[in-house]
């Protein structure tokens, strides 16, 4: 056990049962699998089940034995076999057993593939892992993103079988449908807030009371213990009321499964004294709490060769048991919240004349996007699977329109009225058209565009509507009115709203992070109020050209907890 | 004598962070907050027994607030010193853009006596019964500057007046 406890410096903290911990539902070793691969943000475990109907008859005397395997279409179009499915014999309408857990990512659209095999008799004894998939009958391939799948109320979204070498639309509908229903693991939800505190507890530090602290340990089936999550440390204190904290049934395995809680005393050497146990699981733990009595802690001595349980005084008491499901972002999707997505260009002078080669803004005649162009398709292409109208807000600034002052919020479709655009094609062509019909200016202002913006959350609150709002603002430069932008966003900190600021070209962003809250203070307006929560992501885009990570997932990484933030403090749940 | 017309205010004080006493140290324990509405009228939370310089409350206190008042009041303190305090605006919460009944969530820098920042307060508040105007049209508040008569070392303020 003295591993789990030896402390580095800091080690004094809780760790593991604090909400945070608790509000990302996932296992830790897949985790940490996937930060090693480079992922990182919320993840959801989603189990996919799968079904089939009307498949093809390729068989001349039964009826197809159908397998299906899900596939993921990496960036580079490339299938990568996520697993595949029992077969089923003599059926053309299956229903696959099987299921298979995908790891939900927000921020980058995961393409799964599906494709179905007759898999004759011959093979029926042969693994269906080691199955050659070119040897089998191919009955039809389906495609969808997992977002499509998420985002439907039902969690249930259903696709035709195609069949890429037969085009004639006779033969189109024998191929069947497939249909894919997908659920979050849900053991994730539920999570226990437990206030534990002792009394009584010994003294063994030589001039002091004790420091103590409580590790809480599950035990496996093999009988090892595996810490899960300890409290902090509590100076002097020998009737010590630790802070609350958080476990999900999926730490601790079940409601039923024994856990030891042990309270240390706390040495800066690591050599941490027991001052006593429990072994309790947290059924027992909640009956401690109804009828609300302490239970001994007991400490192991060894009388000769054997080991024996001695009783002591110092009590464990349970001072608040409450169990919660808490909602997750997909939850919040589910229950028909929908993300809107807005993005204001910047127009500025610094950006070089569009119609030069070495201009930020140069439209390269054959075709390839330029680097405004390609945060827009890159995050909006993300973010337009949440958004139902798929209607979106396009503002520029920094530049003069055709007949007018320089403008630090204008619509870029050219209209005086709406500034919504139809779709991310629309936002490209609005995006090229005022290219060519303002002139570039200066200086570089946030503070229109993000009151404009709050303005329309702002909009959308007062009609009770579902939404949150994200703007996406593109910039080549640092920005000149520092305290404008920050009382605009502090202002909008109270609103359903998200920041996500990309800076291109080779300008000196560093005014940048001091709005992107991660990475000092909170943020401050001139008024003296301050951030209630962090809304904005800055991205420098060069920091990840070239590098594994692409803009949009480090840009998206932040948003579901801005979301979740935002929506529990309001106590907002999805489905009112 | 006639009342003047007024509004509810819920203030639900949740924490503040960071609140020092003297300057340098932290507040050990039993902090508190008093929200003022207007000169006569305060409500306070309980004591914060643990919560040291990072005390949590989480206290609703209801209160009546004059229609005209343009400010609200927060204070922290600590035994009997008032050791950081924050004038938080009418319109921060009330009218404007605002929906009716909004929970708006405020976190404040707080202030001492001589201006030096000491730590943060977080609050939310809901008016209830107020008048907001309409969402579709925000308007200007009207700016009144009291007429000093008694005052008159010979300074002309000038003051800047919209007109359209």
């Amino acid at each position: 056990m003295g591993n789990c406890c030896s402390d580095d410096a800091g080690g004094r903290s809780a760790v593991g049962g604090s909400t945070s911990s608790a509000a990302n539902p996932t296992n830790d070793a897949v985790d940490a699998f996937l930060r090693s691969r480079g992922y990182n943000g919320l993840f959801s475990q989603i189990e996919l089940s799968l079904s089939a109907t009307n498949l093809r008859d390729l068989d001349v005397l039964s009826k197809s034995d159908p397998m299906a395997v899900i596939y993921l279409k990496g960036i580079d179009g490339l299938l990568q076999e996520l697993g595949r499915t029992e077969v089923v014999l003599n059926s053309l309408n299956p229903k696959w057993i099987q299921k298979h857990i995908v790891t939900y990512q927000f921020e980058i659209v995961q393409t799964l593939v599906f494709r179905v095999y007759d898999v004759d008799t011959q093979f029926h004894n042969v693994d269906v892992k080691a199955l050659k998939l070119d040897e089998q009958q191919f009955l039809g391939e389906a495609s969808c993103s997992l977002s499509q799948i998420v985002t439907k109320s039902n969690k249930t979204l259903t696709l035709d079988l195609r069949w890429k070498e037969i085009r004639s639309p006779t033969h189109e509908q024998r191929f069947g449908q497939l249909t894919i229903y997908a659920e979050e693991i849900v053991a994730s939800k539920t999570t226990t807030e437990l206030k534990l505190r002792c009394s009584d507890l010994e003294s063994k530090d030589l001039f002091s009371k004790s420091d103590p602290f409580l590790v809480l340990s599950k035990i496996t089936e093999s009988g090892v213990a595996v810490p899960i999550c300890k409290t902090e440390v509590l100076y002097n204190d020998h009737n010590p009321k630790w802070k609350p904290i958080f476990l999900s049934i999926q730490q601790v395995g079940s409601k039923d499964s024994p856990l030891t809680i042990e309270c240390f005393n706390y040495n800066s050497n690591g050599k941490h004294d027991l001052l006593g146990k429990v072994q309790k699981s947290l059924a027992e733990l909640e009956k401690l709490h109804s009828v609300d009595t302490g239970e001994n802690l007991f400490i192991s001595v060894s009388v000769g060769q054997n080991h024996q349980n001695k009783v002591i005084k110092s009590q464990l008491f349970v001072d608040k048991y409450s169990e919660n499901i808490r909602h997750t972002f997909l939850d919040y999707l589910v229950g028909g919240f929908e993300l809107n997505f807005m993005v204001a260009i910047d127009f500025t002078a610094s950006n070089g004349n569009p119609r030069l080669p070495d201009s930020l803004h140069y439209i390269d005649p054959s075709g390839r996007p330029n680097a405004y162009q390609r945060a827009i398709s890159e995050v909006g292409g993300v973010l337009q699977f949440y958004d139902s109208d798929k209607k979106f807000p396009a503002w520029g600034f920094g530049a003069r329109p055709i007949d007018g002052p320089v403008s630090h919020c204008f619509n870029l479709n050219g209209s005086s009225h709406h500034c919504e655009v139809e779709g991310i094609h629309g936002i490209m062509t609005a995006y090229t058209s005022a290219l060519f019909n303002v002139s570039l200016a200066g200086p570089t202002l946030f503070g229109h565009v993000v009151t404009r913006a709050a303005q329309i959350a702002s909009e959308s609150v007062a009609n009770s509507e579902k939404k949150y709002f994200i703007l996406l603002i593109i910039t080549d430069g640092v920005i000149t009115d520092l305290q404008e932008t920050k009382d605009a966003l502090v202002m909008a900190s109270d609103l359903p709203l998200s920041i996500l600021i990309v800076g291109v070209g080779g300008a000196d962003f560093k005014e940048m992070e001091i709005l992107d809250a991660d990475k000092g203070e909170r943020l401050e307006s001139s008024s003296g109020r301050v951030a209630s929560r962090d809304i904005v992501q800055f991205v420098p885009f060069r920091d990840i050209q070239g590098g594994e990570i692409s803009v949009t997932q480090s840009l998206l990484a932040e948003l579901p907890t801005q979301f979740l933030k935002y929506m529990r403090a309001r106590g907002i749940t999805p489905n009112t | 004598m006639d009342k003047a017309p007024s509004m509810v205010i819920e203030v639900t004080v949740i924490s503040a962070e960071g609140l020092l006493v003297n300057r340098r140290q932290p507040v050990k324990k039993n902090a508190y907050v008093v929200v003022r509405s207007d000169p006569f009228n305060s409500r306070s939370t309980g004591i914060d027994p643990q919560g040291g310089s990072c005390p949590s409350w989480n206290e609703k206190l209801v209160m009546d607030m004059p229609m005209h008042a343009r400010f609200i009041t927060v204070e922290a303190h600590s035994g009997n010193k008032t050791i950081g305090s924050a004038n938080i605006p009418v319109t921060e919460f009330s009218g404007g853009c605002l929906p009716e009944n909004y929970l708006s969530f405020l976190s404040y820098r707080l202030r001492d006596a001589n201006g030096e920042k000491n730590g943060i307060v977080n609050f939310s508040v809901k008016a209830r019964g107020g008048k907001s105007c309409c969402s579709s049209s925000c308007a200007r508040p009207w700016i009144g500057f009291p007429a000093e008569n008694k005052a008159s070392n010979g300074i002309v303020m000038g003051i800047p007046v919209l007109y359209s």
